[in-house]
Order: structure tokens, then sequence, then C-alpha cells
């Protein structure tokens, strides 16, 4: 039990630690104009964007509170940011009411999962010809 | 005994984790987690809460094995950026 408890205090201490070098990281470095920043892989072989590419920039531009320039670089981060954490704290929160099971159900259910993959489908395939 | 699944939430369906993988990480394994998100949600709504279960664990399954690989990435890109710095050390 005791043991339990460390070892839970040490994962939390490491999981922020690591977390606060990450945004520290991207605060301070713009992917952009250094090297040092893991490339997509599926850019790199095919030439291609994938759904996520531009991820590491609109983080970089979003710690700056420059929503517009993120935007430009991953217009689909951006949108779903709310969405996010919205889907966060429903899967937070305890004892939820039929009200709230009511909203996560129509918001998050079955109908919504399909809609999303086909957003993230989608603008996979139109950044690619629209360059976005 | 009568299981009401409706006022309960659903098992964990992994969807904001597979999101997230698939906006940062690896794509084919984030979608990979969102489709089963999805069969979690049918399932469990269609009172198949057994067959829900499942699904969740496969959705999470996706999902851990795209954020290790995305993490395993990035680890091996730092490695070798680090090897690149100290040959161009030794080299110069």
């Amino acid at each position: 039990m005791q043991l339990d408890s460390w070892q839970a205090k040490i994962k939390w201490i490491v999981i922020s630690l690591l977390l606060g070098f990450i945004v520290l990281n991207y605060w301070s470095y713009n992917p952009e104009t250094t090297n040092h920043f893991p490339s997509c892989p599926f850019k790199l072989i095919t030439g291609y964007k994938c759904a996520g590419c531009g991820s590491q920039r609109a983080i970089h531009h979003l710690l700056h509170l420059n929503i517009g320039r993120s935007f430009k670089s991953n217009p689909l981060l951006i949108i779903s940011l709310p969405y996010i954490l919205m889907g966060i704290y429903l899967d937070l929160k305890k004892n939820p009411s039929p009200k709230i099971l009511q909203f996560r159900k129509s918001l998050y259910g079955t109908t919504a999962i399909f809609l999303i993959l086909t957003i993230i489908i989608g603008f996979w395939i139109i950044r690619n010809i629209c360059d976005l | 005994m009568e299981n009401q699944p409706m006022n309960q939430r659903p098992p964990k369906t992994w969807l904001v984790e597979s999101i997230l993988v698939t906006l940062f990480c690896c794509l084919p394994f984030g979608i990979a987690g969102i489709v089963n998100a999805a069969k979690v949600e049918s399932r469990f709504y269609a009172k198949d809460v057994e067959g829900a279960q499942r699904a969740s664990s496969e959705a999470g399954k996706w999902t851990k094995i795209g954020f290790f690989i995305g993490i395993a990435g990035i680890a091996i890109y730092f490695i070798l950026m680090i090897l690149g710095v100290a040959a161009g050390f030794l080299a110069s």
C-alpha cells in the first residue's frame, strides 16, 4: 500500500517533469527554423502531408498565443482542441448525471466518432489537394 | 441481474487518446483506436456490455501501440541526432 502510493507519486513527478520539458522545448524553439524536432515519416517517404503534419508548429504558435498562425499550421488541431478538452472532462467526471451521459452519448457516441473519422480522412485528402 | 447501461458510462473508449495519437504520432494506429472507440459505443448502447469491454481493450491496445511507437521514434531520432553532433565534433 505504502509502496504503491510512492510509485504513483514518482510516476506523476516523472510525467510532469517530462511534460514541462516538452512544453518548454516547444515554447522556446520554432520547429520551422530549428531541426531538432522529429519530422513526419509519412511525409518523408511519400512527400504527402498526413492529417497530423504541422502539429508541432501549431503547438509552438499556440504556446505563444498566436492562434492565427497555429491555425495555418494545422487547422484540425485547433478545431479539435475544445472537443478534446471536453472529452477529457467527460471521461474524468465522477458520477455523471443522466443529462451529462445523454450529452456525452450525442457528442461522443458512435455517429459522432464516425463523423470524426470522416473529418480526419477528408482533411487528410483535401489538405494535399488544396495545400492547407 | 438486469444491467442498465443507460444510466452508466460506457467502458473507456480511448477516443480522446486516439485522436491525440492520430495528430501527433502515427495516424494508422490512431485511426484503429478511433474505429474501436466507435465499436465500444455502439455495442454498449446495444446492451452488449461484454463486447463493449472487448472493444475497449482493443482500442486501448492500438492507442498504446501508436503512443509507444511515437515515443520510440522520437527517442531514436534524439539518439541519432546526439550521435551526429558527437561525430561532427570528432571530425572537426
